[in-house]
């Protein structure tokens, strides 16, 4: 088991090194060490996970005196399972992908000491093993993005990311700092377990530490995932390879949930901090949302949907379903990847068929097929509020009948109930010829989705959280008081009832469209438009900086 | 006194002697032992005056530390780059002193910062003979025509800004361990900076197209290995000396 753990990052990292040091290198011969390399990391990954199934038990391996330490965990063991699979897409992926453009060595160089570095990160026992990875990723990704040498928009956005990253670097290593000083040890196990015996005996910056410490973390998960107002770095790195693009949002932006799970036992004694989280995430999915419908680029579209995705994802952390978030990030890993792979085949797709939907008069006369019709509205509405929130709750019931008590697990009900919705609705706006058998298959769909989904999520809950009690800790400290609480779920049940009844009414009594929108509609579309001027004001505070440094260096003569 | 040690552990504006020294030194190796040598009589002097060192000289230090920094953004020559980087990075030394470090410490977090520094300088000896000058955006793209000079003129900045895994990186970490959590909120802003001067260095340099043609050789192999056995052999020192394996 030890050697495996230290096999894991080693092997890319061996990858690597031959591959920079082999003189006058062929191409295929490169993308084939690499990718043998990707091959025998994942099977690697499976069998520790295999291992750690059959003897489940922690194992920490150190390799320094002072730091320099893997840790074997559940999550470690799901991680490097993720990373590694994805890593090995990318690689097999890449090797056609990237054959004719220049720097393929060096390409697939960084490409190894990237899955090198992220496994060194999943798999840390001790803070400076984890902090040297971390960092390490923000420069190997500077220069992936930035492969395109000659292409100076890649590099203003490697920079905006590289930048950004290193803006998430430094409150970690602050964190990492501040929990050394009080607890004494690099080793994490050894720091949580010391934690557990006296969270509340020290203060930093006037604040309990464990509450400083959470919202350091937390700061540099949100520079990492994306998080409104870090935010903005995401969308452009379309700039880079399709291959890096692949690995970032399947991968590395995922990191930020990742981080919050590794310092669970923190976030246990920083509730307040869970609210934040919440709020960021709930703030980040919305503006992603929004922002991802206005786009024009289906990358960059795929761009802030990542975004949105890592908003929920801290949502889930801040309502306390650590485990939810990692399930999500693997999930939407293995999604996203997918979608950015095809990309380039949706669009070839576009140029071909354009995607006009043929008219009613079309359909009867030409084809000779009858015409599509729709539920009626009322009938659409009611299936479209009851049924998600029956199916969601039912199947959560069955996994743990006492799920209602817990407030996290009731917020994301609601988002499970939001989305169900808006499936059976845009089902409704279809138009079929038979209305009421594709309403069935749709539900029947969704039943199985979200069992599926639930009864996985369950099973990732047991397997990374074995310790119940802790899970319940976290979730109590992401509660808030119940009288508060009751009355935001009755506020959001109104609001979500009546918001679905008022939209098929709406849509049955036909939404003309308005030829003249409205000044504050145009105002608000002006600021989507411009991404909420965000990106703007970084770039202004830039030129404050550079000028300011300009000016001291003319004063000082230059010495 | 502490005036005398603050010309060679460098406080603004007493560092201006050793940026003007360097500025006036022909070779490069000269300005890479100076950049050596220099703040080690720093901390030569502290250990025989041991002097008391006032809660003012660590706020002080930070002050000059961030000045530099700020300059670097819009610093284009290497060696100019290389010098106030140093500035910067030794009058972080003070927060370390203020903490009643030992002298082996003081020393070797000295030559931690120093001798990627003093590296840098040496670089810029092969770029000037390549390009005439050592000055960012005058021949940008090298990484085209002289992959390894690239390659080395990126590490080695890497490895001055206190990247992992050069020992700069578990250098600063030493010194945050020591500070106060608002002095260390400082420290980690210099470095933030360092970390955005050296990409600012390096695209100007490294990557972009140029209008102007490079017509010079890349960096032979054997200066190339030499650099990359240097860097090597820091790296692994610093793990060792940190207690990180090797």
């Amino acid at each position: 088991m030890d050697k495996l753990i230290v096999l894991l990052p080693a092997l890319p990292l061996l990858s690597a090194v031959i591959n920079a040091l082999l003189p006058n290198n062929k191409r295929r011969r490169v993308a084939r060490i690499s990718i043998g390399s990707a091959t025998i990391t994942l099977l690697l990954a499976a069998m520790t996970l295999v291992e750690y199934l059959c003897v489940p038990q922690p194992t920490l391996v150190w390799l320094g005196v002072h730091w320099g330490s893997l840790y074997l965990d559940p999550l470690a063991c799901i991680m490097t399972l993720g990373v590694a699979s994805i890593n090995l897409v990318v690689h097999v992926y890449s090797a056609r992908y990237m054959a004719e453009e220049s720097g393929y060595t060096r390409f697939y160089v960084l490409l190894d000491l990237m899955a090198a570095a992220i496994l060194l990160m999943v798999t840390a026992g001790d803070l400076i093993t984890l902090l040297l990875a971390w960092n390490l990723i923000g420069v190997l990704l500077y220069f992936l993005l930035g492969h395109d040498t000659r292409r100076a928009t890649a590099q203003r956005y490697a920079f905006w990311t590289f930048f950004t990253y290193r803006l998430g670097d430094l409150p970690l290593i602050l964190a990492a700092v501040l929990l050394v000083q009080a607890y004494h040890t690099l080793s994490l196990p050894l720091l949580f377990e010391r934690i557990a015996a006296a969270p509340e005996a020290h203060t930093a910056f006037g604040l309990p530490l464990m509450t400083t410490a959470g919202l350091l973390i937390a700061l540099a998960g949100f520079a990492r995932s994306a998080q409104f107002p870090l935010h903005t770095w995401l969308p452009y790195t379309m700039e880079g390879p399709t291959p890096v693009s692949v690995l970032m949002h399947a991968g590395i932006v995922n990191a930020g949930g990742f981080l919050i799970n590794l310092f669970a036992p923190v976030f246990v004694y920083a509730g307040d901090v869970l609210h934040l989280l919440f709020a960021v995430g709930l703030i980040t999915a919305l503006l992603g949302s929004v922002l991802m419908l206005t786009q024009n680029d289906v990358k960059k579209a795929l761009g802030y949907s990542t975004m949105g995705q890592m908003g929920f994802m801290f949502v889930e952390c801040g309502v306390g379903a650590f485990s939810l978030a990692i399930y999500h990030l693997i999930a939407h890993g293995l999604f996203k990847g997918t979608l950015f792979l095809s990309s380039g085949g949706v669009i070839g797709d576009a140029r071909k068929h354009d995607g006009v939907p043929h008219d009613d008069v079309y359909t009867f006369v030409v084809e000779r097929r009858p015409v599509a019709s729709r539920l009626p509205w009322v009938a659409a509405a009611v299936i479209t509020v009851v049924v998600p929130i029956a199916v969601l709750g039912l199947s959560h019931w069955l996994v743990g009948s006492h799920f209602v008590g817990q407030q996290g697990a009731v917020v994301l009900l609601f988002f499970g109930w939001v989305t169900g919705a808006q499936l059976l609705f845009a089902t409704y706006r279809l138009r079929a010829e038979s209305p009421w058998r594709t309403m069935a298959m749709v539900i029947l769909s969704l039943v199985v989705v979200v069992a599926g989904y639930t009864l996985i999520a369950h099973a990732f809950d047991l397997f990374l959280y074995p310790d119940r009690a802790l899970s319940a800790r976290i979730f109590a400290a992401a509660s808030i008081p119940l009288t508060t609480f009751e009355i935001l779920v009755g506020i959001l049940t109104l609001s979500i009832v009546s918001g679905w009844l008022a939209t098929y009414y709406t849509n049955d009594k036909g939404d003309k469209r308005n030829d003249n929108p409205s000044e504050l509609r145009l105002a608000f579309y002006s600021l989507v438009s411009r991404e909420f001027y965000v990106a703007d004001v970084y770039a202004w505070m830039n030129q404050v900086v550079l000028h300011l440094s300009r000016r001291l260096n003319v004063w000082a003569r230059w010495v | 006194m502490l005036l005398f040690v603050a010309l060679f552990l460098p406080l603004y504006p007493l560092s201006a002697v050793q940026n003007l020294i360097l500025m006036r030194l022909r070779t490069p190796v000269a300005r890479a032992a100076l950049l050596l040598l220099w703040p080690q009589i720093g901390v030569a002097l502290l250990y025989v005056l041991r002097l008391e060192i006032p809660a003012f000289v660590v706020i002080w230090a930070l002050l000059s530390a961030a000045f530099y920094a700020l300059r670097l953004l819009t610093v284009r020559d290497l060696r100019l780059w290389a010098s106030l980087l140093s500035s910067s990075a030794l009058a972080l030394t003070w927060g370390l002193v203020a903490h009643g470090a030992d002298i082996a410490q003081l020393s070797l977090f000295v030559i931690w910062l120093s001798l990627p520094a003093a590296l840098l300088v040496l670089l810029t000896g092969p770029v000037v003979r390549r390009l005439g000058a050592a000055y960012a955006g005058l021949y940008a793209g090298i990484v085209e025509h002289q992959p390894r000079l690239a390659v080395i003129l990126t590490a080695v900045v890497l490895c001055t800004v206190a990247t992992p895994p050069f020992p700069g990186f578990f250098a600063m970490l030493d010194l945050l361990r020591d500070l106060s959590s608002a002095a260390a909120l400082g420290v980690l802003g210099i470095w933030l900076i360092w970390g955005w001067s050296a990409t600012r260095l390096l695209q100007g340099f490294v990557v972009a197209s140029s209008s102007r043609e490079i017509d010079a050789p890349d960096l032979g192999r054997g200066g190339m290995a030499t650099y990359v056995v240097a860097l090597f052999i820091f790296a692994a020192a610093s793990l060792h000396f940190t207690g990180g394996g090797l």
